[in-house]
C-alpha cells in the first residue's frame, strides 16, 4: 500500500478500461445467448402460459421468487460496504466499493424483473402502481406485496444514484485522460466535475447522506421481503424473527458474490496491489459473523417451533430437516454455517483458491436457503391432503440460467468501460495514511 | 476581483504542498480564487473560507416531504372505497408507516440529488475554463487572481512556493 501513488493508481484502473481481446467478447458473445435463452423462455411463457412452470398448488411460489429473494438478497451487501463500511469508516472497503455498488444496482435490476416473471400476465403489472384511474382503484398499501414493490423501486433508484454520484469524480479522471468520441462521452457523463473545493465540500456532504440514507434503506427493504413471508400464517414463515435473519442472510450471500467477484476480477486486471489480500481477508472474516448470525437464526427458528409446542411448526421444521426436501435443508446448513467456517483457519481466508470456493459453496448454501424457505413451507402446511411437491420446469430453469447470465453479461460490460476501482476513494485511503 | 484580472494557475504535487503555498500566497495578499484538487480537503476549503454545506436542508426537506406523501397517499386510496380487508382499520397506521418510510428515504435521496445539482452546480459546461486537465487525476491547481501588471511577480512567488508549472488565462 505504501508503495502507491496517485499516478500508480490512476495507471492501474485507466488500463483496465484498454480495448478488450477476443477472449473477452467470446465471454460477452457467450453471456449474451445465455440471456438470449432466457428471454426465449419468458416469452414462451408468456405464449403458452404460467403453466409451463413447476408452480402448482400448493406450491405457487417457485424459482421466480427463489431468485427474487437470492437477488435482492445479493444485492445488499453492495450497500453494506459502501454505505454502512463507509459510515464506520472502514479503509479497506475502498477497493471493493465500487464492485460492490455495481453488483448491487446490476443485483436489485435482476431481482425487480422477477416478480413480472411471477406475475405470468405481465403486461398486467401496472396493477401493482399507484396510478389514477376511472374506477379510482388502487393498490392496497397494507400488502406487504406492496410494501415490496414501494422498496424495491425505492432501492433501485437510491442505489443507482449512490453508484453514480460516486462514479463522478472518477468519470472526469477519463475524461481528461482521453480523446475524441470517448471524451464527448466522458465530458457529458462527468457532468463537467472540476474538482472545485466548493464542489468537493457539497460533494462529500451529498455522499455521505447518501449512506445515510441508503444505511436504513438497505435494511429495511429486506425486511420488507421478508414480510412478504412473515405476515401470512403459513407455518415456517409466520415468525418475528424473518426480517433480521432476511438481512443477515442478505448481507451472507452478497459478500459472498463480492468476493466470487472480486477474486478474478484482481487476477484478471493485476489489482493486487489495490485490492490486497487484507481486504479479501477482512471480507472472508465479516462472512465467519454474518455465517455465525445465520447459523444462529437456523437454529432460533428450530427452538421457538419446539418451544411452542404448535404441532404444524414443529412437524414444519421436523420435515424440513427430514422431510423430502431434507437434501436442499442440509446443502443449505452446510454451505452457510459450516464451510463458512473453515475461514477461521488463517490458511483457509488468505488463499485465494479457499476464498473463490467457499464463496461458491456461500452462493450456492444461499440460494437453496431461500428454496427451503418458500417451498419447503407452502408444501407442507395445515392440511395434509394439501400436501405436494414442486419441482422446477425447463422454463424456470432457462429464466435461471437467463439471470445468472445477465448479471454477469452486465457485470463484465461494466469492467471494461468504466473503473472497477474508484480511483478516489483509493486515493483518499492513501492519502490518510501517508 | 476586478474584470480586468488574470487568473494564474500553479500546479502543486501534494495536499501538504497546497496548503502551504495557499497561506503563502495569501499572507503576501493575493487572492486565492479557487483550488481543484483530485480529492476533497476539509483543510484547503477552511484556508479559502468556504462556508458549510447547505445540501443537508435539501435533504431534510426532501426527507420530510417524503414521509406526508406517504402516508397521505397510502390513507387517501384507501379511503376511496373504504373497504376492510383482512378485517384491518381502514387507515391502518403501521402498514402505513412503511410506505411513508420507503417514501422518506426516497424523496430525501431526491433531495439529496437536487442538492447536488445546485450546490454542486452540477453539470458544468465551462468547466474548462482555469482547469488543468491534470487536477483530476493526481495534481493541485491553485489559481490565484492578479492585475495584468503583477502577473510576474505572482508567477514567481508560485515558482518559489512550490509549484510545477504555471499557466496563464484570462479571466
Amino acid at each position: 500500500m505504501s508503495q502507491l501513488t496517485f499516478e500508480t493508481i490512476n495507471t492501474t484502473v485507466l488500463n483496465t478500461l484498454s480495448r478488450p481481446g477476443k477472449i473477452y467478447w467470446c465471454t460477452i458473445a457467450l453471456l449474451f445467448a445465455g440471456v438470449i435463452f432466457g428471454a426465449s423462455c419468458w416469452i414462451y411463457q408468456i405464449f403458452v402460459g404460467v403453466g409451463v412452470a413447476g408452480m402448482n398448488t400448493p406450491v405457487h411460489w417457485g424459482t421466480y421468487l427463489i431468485n427474487f429473494v437470492f437477488w435482492v438478497g445479493i444485492a445488499h451487501s453492495g450497500t453494506l460496504i459502501s454505505a454502512i463500511l463507509f459510515l464506520f469508516r472502514a479503509g479497506w472497503r475502498n477497493p471493493i466499493a465500487r464492485a460492490a455498488e455495481t453488483m448491487t444496482v446490476f443485483a436489485v435490476c435482476i431481482a425487480g424483473l422477477f416478480p413480472f416473471i411471477h406475475l405470468g400476465r405481465v403486461w398486467l403489472v401496472y396493477y401493482m402502481l399507484p396510478i389514477p384511474n376511472q374506477r379510482t382503484l388502487w393498490p392496497n398499501f397494507q400488502s406487504p406485496l406492496i410494501f415490496d414493490v414501494i422498496a424495491i423501486s425505492t432501492y433501485l433508484t437510491v442505489s443507482s444514484l449512490f453508484w453514480y454520484t460516486g462514479l463522478i469524480p472518477d468519470l472526469a479522471i477519463i475524461r481528461d485522460r482521453s480523446n475524441g468520441v470517448k471524451k464527448k462521452i466522458f465530458k457529458v457523463l462527468s457532468l463537467g466535475w472540476s474538482g472545485k473545493t466548493g464542489q468537493w465540500l457539497n460533494y462529500t456532504r451529498a455522499y455521505m447522506l447518501f449512506a445515510g440514507l441508503a444505511t436504513p434503506l438497505v435494511i429495511s427493504v429486506h425486511s420488507v421481503v421478508s414480510w412478504d413471508f412473515a405476515l401470512s400464517v403459513t407455518p415456517g414463515w409466520h415468525t418475528t424473527i424473518f426480517a433480521p435473519y432476511f438481512v443477515a442472510g442478505a448481507i451472507h450471500s452478497g459478500l459472498a458474490m463480492v468476493l466470487t467477484l472480486s477474486i478474478p476480477l484482481r487476477k484478471i486486471f493485476k489489482y493486487e496491489s489495490l485490492i490486497t489480500m487484507n481486504v479479501l481477508e477482512n471480507i472472508a472474516k465479516t462472512i465467519v459473523f454474518t455465517g455465525i448470525i445465520v447459523g444462529f437464526s437456523y437454529g432460533t427458528e428450530v427452538f421457538i417451533s419446539w418451544y411452542s409446542q404448535n404441532i404444524i411448526e414443529m412437524e414444519t421444521f421436523r420435515w424440513r430437516a427430514f422431510g423430502h426436501y431434507a437434501p436442499e435443508y442440509w446443502i443449505m446448513v452446510i454451505c452457510n454455517t459450516i464451510i463458512p467456517l473453515l475461514f477461521l483457519l488463517k490458511k483457509c481466508r488468505t488463499h485465494v483458491i479457499w476464498l473463490f470456493v467457499i464463496s461458491i459453496f456461500v452462493n450456492i448454501g444461499m440460494w437453496f436457503e431461500r428454496f427451503v424457505i418458500i417451498v419447503g413451507s407452502v408444501a407442507h402446511d395445515f392440511i395434509p391432503n394439501a400436501w405436494g411437491h414442486y419441482r422446477p420446469t425447463w422454463v424456470e430453469g432457462g429464466i435461471m440460467v437467463g439471470a445468472f447470465c445477465l448479471f454477469f453479461f452486465l457485470f463484465l460490460l461494466f469492467v471494461k468501460h468504466l473503473p472497477s476501482v474508484s480511483m478516489t476513494e483509493m486515493k483518499e485511503m492513501i492519502h490518510k495514511t501517508e | 476581483m476586478s474584470t480586468d484580472a488574470i487568473i494564474v494557475t500553479g500546479l502543486f504535487k501534494s495536499q501538504k504542498e497546497t496548503l502551504a503555498a495557499v497561506e503563502k500566497i495569501q499572507k503576501h495578499g493575493w487572492d486565492v480564487t479557487e483550488v481543484h484538487s483530485p480529492i476533497p480537503s476539509e483543510s484547503l476549503a477552511k484556508a479559502l473560507g468556504r462556508k458549510k454545506s447547505k445540501i443537508g436542508w435539501f435533504t431534510l426537506a426532501g426527507g420530510i416531504i417524503g414521509f406526508f406523501s406517504g402516508f397521505s397517499l397510502a390513507v387517501f386510496t384507501a379511503t376511496r372505497w373504504n373497504l376492510i380487508v383482512s378485517g384491518k382499520p381502514i387507515v391502518s397506521w403501521i402498514p402505513f408507516f412503511v410506505i411513508a418510510f420507503e417514501c422518506t428515504i426516497l424523496f430525501a435521496v431526491l433531495g439529496n440529488v437536487l442538492g447536488v445539482i445546485t450546490q454542486v452546480g452540477l453539470p458544468q459546461k465551462n468547466y474548462e475554463k482555469n482547469y488543468h486537465p491534470e487536477c483530476s487525476g493526481s495534481l493541485y491547481g491553485v489559481e490565484v487572481a492578479s492585475k495584468p501588471e503583477n502577473v510576474d511577480d505572482l508567477k514567481d512567488l508560485l515558482h518559489r512556493a512550490g509549484s510545477l508549472k504555471g499557466q496563464r488565462e484570462n479571466k
